[in-house]
């Protein structure tokens, strides 16, 4: 079912986003070809054709963060709830998929907003200098720490994406939240999300009080050797996931408790 | 005969606001049953609680024995009284949802349907009339085999000669063993289709009896015995 | 034919009488089929419960034959539909003279009235 879930979600997103995709590569294309046709480096056309990508750009991470909270609200807190909340899904499955999906366009829209760049800036020579600087960085990093770079990098990637989905599921379960008041929902799942976020640093810094973690920091500060520092440094990204890690759990197992035992849809 | 439905002691809440209160209430396979009652008397709340839309202050309500889940989702279909379509879909793809998530939806069953009612499965959920994405809910509702059937307020909102089609389209659409629960507070268009009734007023059950004991006993229709218990 | 339901008595009786009359008055010839119970549901738009009920009691007084395989037919015995048309003549009948009763009419008179009637009729 999560699969079939997982379809229409794409399905219901991918046709903004698709588009949205295809008119940046377009416009940065443009873009490119109209600069390079024009001897004078900040032409008319040139200027209105980047100023229309740059519109599509910021469009596209605007797009990325409303429909992230539109596709919780209003396919599963409204009117459309009706149907997906009968659908014999469990509540959780719901919460995954529109979590995943929401995390596939904020990495794509970040690849495409990459490549866009690319796309406009690049020079003739520049791959072959970029992928060069890369091996030079890579070979570096490997002689450096070792068999740990690849740890690291492992760690680094899934810091990053625990931390998407934490960043993703504080604002469903703000929503949840909200949901439950009886009027002024937007307010309070705004209110909800400033104590959330408020919530987890006091949490973060009470953590980092325990005795031997806040050792951990000394030395960390202390240290300007980035070598020597490196398994403490690996250790605080542990920690740091495995925080982060909880608190999306928990953010998770309310989100999933409201949807669940506290509905109440109009 | 066995039972479909089953409430003991269920009552729900809102705040202070009691909107269900200490209903007891057992419905049999293979009937039409109206649940009937002014607004605000309480009958969307138990077809929600029925639903899982919401979740019992205290008691319990069963479907086939069971608390409503995964399960009894199955096997209930559910025609709410809000539109719940979505704006980017069409017809047809609301039908493949609905064929992806429910086994025992018959979309050859939704075509004809649509055929009989002029709707054109191309058509976007976006543009059609309140009226047509009534008609559109309840075909989609209806194409099901499902063993309970629970129309939140299915004629409420349409006009007259749509109103026959859907009363045909419930009659012709059931089978003997399934059961069919109809909520509405307009009674003299559906009673001649009901074989029991469910009186509901202020969250409590007034009266529970087959629609011809009432004829038989009170000489009077349904509906002329409603507004006599309900008279303001 | 058009199914006419009151509200004030049961609708299984209603439909009975009324698949009686046509019985009677030769819409449905002896002998011949019955429409399925959904179908006839659904043209009187009732229940099909109710229909069902309504074709059992017909069943028990014999002018519905049901067979196993092939659905339901109306009897081929002429005299079942003869007892039972007389039998609703009767009731009529009955209810008439209790109503000309309570009018105050003796049974004499009543039946001079009818005699009379029946003979403008006739002309």
């Amino acid at each position: 079912m999560l699969r079939k879930l997982l379809k229409y979600e794409i399905k219901a997103t991918g046709r903004i986003f698709l588009p949205l995709f295809l008119a940046l590569l377009v416009f940065a294309g443009i873009t490119r070809v109209i600069s390079d046709i024009s001897p004078e480096t900040w032409s008319t056309p040139a200027n209105i054709s980047m100023l229309i990508y740059i519109i599509i750009m910021v469009g596209m991470f605007v797009m990325t963060f409303t429909m992230m909270i539109q596709r919780f609200h209003k396919n599963l807190l409204t009117d459309e709830g009706y149907l997906m909340l009968t659908l014999p899904v469990k509540p959780w499955k719901h919460i995954v998929s529109k979590l995943l999906v929401s995390m596939l366009w904020i990495i794509t829209s970040g690849i495409a907003a990459f490549i866009s760049i690319l796309i406009i800036s690049l020079e003739k020579g520049d791959i072959a200098e970029i992928t060069e600087g890369f091996a030079t960085f890579y070979h570096l990093v490997f002689e450096q720490l070792g068999t740990s770079a690849y740890i690291l990098s492992f760690e680094i990637i899934l810091g990053i994406f625990i931390s998407l989905a934490s960043g993703i599921l504080v604002i469903y379960t703000s929503i949840a939240i909200g949901h439950l008041f009886r009027q002024h929902k937007m307010f309070a799942s705004f209110g909800a999300f400033i104590i959330l976020s408020n919530l987890s640093q006091v949490l973060f810094m009470l953590i980092s009080m325990i005795p031997g973690i806040t050792h951990l920091f000394n030395i960390n500060d202390a240290s300007h050797d980035f070598i020597g520092m490196l398994p403490i440094i690996q250790l605080i990204i542990a920690y740091g996931i495995i925080f982060i890690g909880l608190l999306s759990a928990a953010y998770f197992a309310t989100t999933n408790f409201i949807l669940s035992k506290r509905l109440n849809l109009e | 005969m066995s039972t479909i439905l089953e409430c003991n002691d269920l009552t729900k809440k809102f705040g202070k606001k009691t909107a269900v209160s200490n209903v007891n209430l057992k419905i049999e396979r293979g009937q039409i049953v109206g649940l009937l009652g002014p607004n605000g008397s309480g009958k969307t709340t138990i077809i929600k609680l029925a639903n899982e839309l919401l979740t019992p202050t205290s008691g319990n309500i069963l479907i086939g024995g069971m608390k409503p889940g995964i399960e009894t989702k199955k096997i209930v279909s559910y025609l709410p009284e809000k539109t719940y379509l979505n704006d980017w879909m069409c017809v047809h793809q609301i039908i493949e949802l609905f064929s992806d998530f429910y086994n025992d939806f018959k979309p050859t069953k939704a075509y004809e349907m649509l055929k009989n009612l002029n709707i054109d499965a191309n058509d976007r959920l976006k543009t059609m009339s309140k009226g047509t994405k009534e008609k559109v809910q309840l075909i989609l509702v209806m194409s099901r085999e499902a063993e309970l059937y629970l129309l939140d307020e299915p004629i409420g909102g349409v006009d007259p000669a749509a109103r026959d089609y859907i009363l045909k389209t419930i009659l012709s659409n059931y089978n003997e063993n399934a059961t069919v629960i109809i909520s509405t507070h307009l009674i003299s268009d559906i009673e001649n289709i009901l074989d029991y009734v469910v009186f509901i007023n202020q969250g409590q059950i007034v009266l529970t009896s087959s629609v011809d004991d009432i004829r038989a006993e009170n000489g009077k229709s349904v509906d002329v015995l409603f507004r006599e218990v309900f008279k303001c | 034919m058009a199914w006419e339901l009151k509200s004030d008595r049961p609708i299984y009786t209603q439909l009975t009488e009324q698949i009686e009359l046509m019985i009677f008055s030769g819409v449905y010839p002896l002998g011949s089929k019955l429409p399925s119970v959904r179908d006839m549901a659904q043209e009187a738009a009732v229940n099909p419960n109710t229909m069902q009920k309504a074709l059992v009691k017909l069943e028990e007084d014999s002018l519905i034959i049901t067979h196993r395989t092939s659905g339901r037919t109306i009897t081929e015995d002429a005299r079942i539909v003869e007892m039972a048309k007389t039998k609703l003549a009767q009731k009529q009948i009955l209810a008439f003279l209790e109503k000309m009763q309570l009018m105050g009419f003796e049974q004499k008179e009543i039946i001079s009235i009818i005699n009379t009637m029946v003979e403008e009729m006739q002309k």
